[in-house]
């Protein structure tokens, strides 16, 4: 079923950026919104990056393209208080950037009549390791896209884009889970070992991820010292553990964490294996319904229990 | 006289994390009645078992713990109504973690002990020191504490060549 000539279409992102330019246009000259958080094309060919529109005339300066990479979420989270204090903010969100608006409107870190959701229809974004040249194919897609699941963003104010039909990708993601699940443990723990000891500690995965808004982050405290800080092996550890412990429940997978690691530490990993845990456990999906607990927040009475003495 | 002692080879350190009002007092009951049961478990307590963050458990194991005890009172006795409900989660999530890591999870015990279960109490600590005990010492997190550790590899052949060197 899978064949490694298969291409999206590039007219469906062109589609897609055309209408994204036309409503962002469309809300800064009426003054619905005092800016609008998109990307822009980045400097070298084929790339782009996060911006902010706040003149209606740079409203064609955005785009949507397989290289639109980032979760815009991350802009509207206290880390980035400068951009919400403008009033209220436009946003243009893929399905799996949807899903973190909503976690942290949840959280009571957003609001959302505070926003104007523009969703976009999203067939797949690149690959970290992509050659931005080539159109999305087996070879150059993300792993998050191949097993996505919300191509077509809901409850948004407006969504635009239209989804031709896809072609079938491998399930690399799940694929590699299932290899670890059947493992050993001492099998897995020198498989993360091996991985964790490469960690330089840059807390890329931490500035990049929209959950990760506290204003002081556990791990950063030394006084008692909860992880250690220096990057040797024993606190690189200590330091995926709770960064897995701290997002599960709430981590809808975007995947930025895997991106942003210059190591290639497949950190998604843990965060697809907590959620998969957590919704067998409570039947918990983060990133659908607002204003909901998480799993570790709430609790019922007739919780398993069967690994308690 | 005392009844002989049987040596071992290793002694596992085991830390129990408690929550004051059950299994602290269920623990202080077995000591008051003279029950017995192995020294190896170091009580370190809490208001509740909601305050046990998993990184406490995460290093205990990273600085010498054998295994890792986290005890407190049966679910719907908690004094502070819901601390050990939100604990159960947070633990069952914690142990799904763990295993996906690697970590062995025989080394690491839940129990819930009410104040009136010293008896419980000494039967849990007996039973988590001797699996334990049969396992060995853990081995994955000290030998990730000493890597690249510096200080502890500065007696390297190549070292200790370099030394010898010098005229």
């Amino acid at each position: 079923m899978t064949n490694s000539a298969q291409t999206i279409d590039p007219a469906l992102y062109a589609a897609v950026t055309d209408a994204v330019r036309a409503e962002a246009r469309k809300v800064l000259e009426s003054g619905a919104v005092a800016a609008v958080v998109g990307w822009q094309a980045g400097r070298r060919a084929g790339t782009a990056m996060p911006t902010i529109v706040t003149d209606p005339a740079k409203a064609a300066d955005l785009i949507f393209s397989p290289a639109c990479v980032n979760n815009l979420a991350l802009y509207l989270t206290k880390a980035k208080k400068e951009v919400r204090g403008k009033g209220k903010i436009a946003i243009v969100a893929k399905g799996c950037d949807l899903k973190a608006l909503v976690g942290l409107m949840g959280e009571n870190q957003l609001k959302r009549e505070e926003l104007h959701i523009i969703g976009v229809v999203c067939a797949g974004v690149q690959g970290a390791a992509a050659d931005r040249s080539l159109p999305l194919s087996e070879a150059t897609i993300a792993g998050k896209c191949r097993e996505c699941t919300v191509h077509t963003p809901e409850n948004t104010d407006v969504t635009v884009g239209t989804l031709t039909e896809l072609p079938h990708f491998t399930p690399t993601e799940s694929a590699e889970l299932a290899r670890l699940e059947a493992m050993t443990p001492a099998e897995r723990w020198s498989f993360w070992k091996e991985h964790f000891s490469r960690c330089i500690r840059c807390y890329a995965c931490r500035q990049v991820c929209p959950f990760c808004y506290c204003e002081q982050c556990l791990c950063d405290r030394n006084r008692p010292q909860a992880v250690e800080t220096t990057p040797r092996p024993a606190g690189n550890m200590a330091w995926h553990i709770v960064r897995a412990m701290h997002l599960a429940g709430r981590c809808a997978g975007c995947a930025e964490c895997e991106r942003a690691c210059p190591m290639d530490i497949p950190l998604n990993l843990l965060n697809r294996k907590m959620a998969r845990e957590l919704k067998e456990l409570y039947g918990h999906e983060a990133g659908f319904k607002p204003k909901e607990k998480g799993p570790l927040a709430e609790y019922r009475e007739d919780d398993d229990q069967s690994f308690i003495k | 006289m005392h009844a002989h002692k049987e040596n071992h080879d290793f002694e596992p350190k085991i830390i129990a994390f408690v929550c004051t009002w059950c299994t602290y007092a269920g623990a202080d009951l077995a000591g008051t009645s003279r029950m017995q049961y192995p020294a190896n478990t170091r009580v370190v307590k809490f208001p509740c078992t909601g305050r046990i963050d998993p990184v406490f458990i995460l290093r205990a194991f990273q600085k010498g713990a054998d295994g890792v005890l986290v005890s407190g009172c049966h679910p719907g006795d908690c004094h502070y109504m819901a601390g050990n409900f939100h604990a159960r989660r947070r633990f069952a999530a914690f142990r799904a973690l763990l295993d996906f890591i690697g970590v062995d999870l025989q080394r690491l015990q839940f129990s819930w002990v009410s104040a009136a279960e010293g008896g419980k109490w000494v039967e849990v600590a007996t039973e988590l020191t001797e699996r334990v005990r049969a396992l060995g010492p853990m081995r994955e997190f000290k030998e990730l504490e000493a890597e690249e550790q510096w200080s502890g590899v500065i007696d390297t052949p190549e070292l200790q060549e370099a030394y010898n060197n010098i005229p």
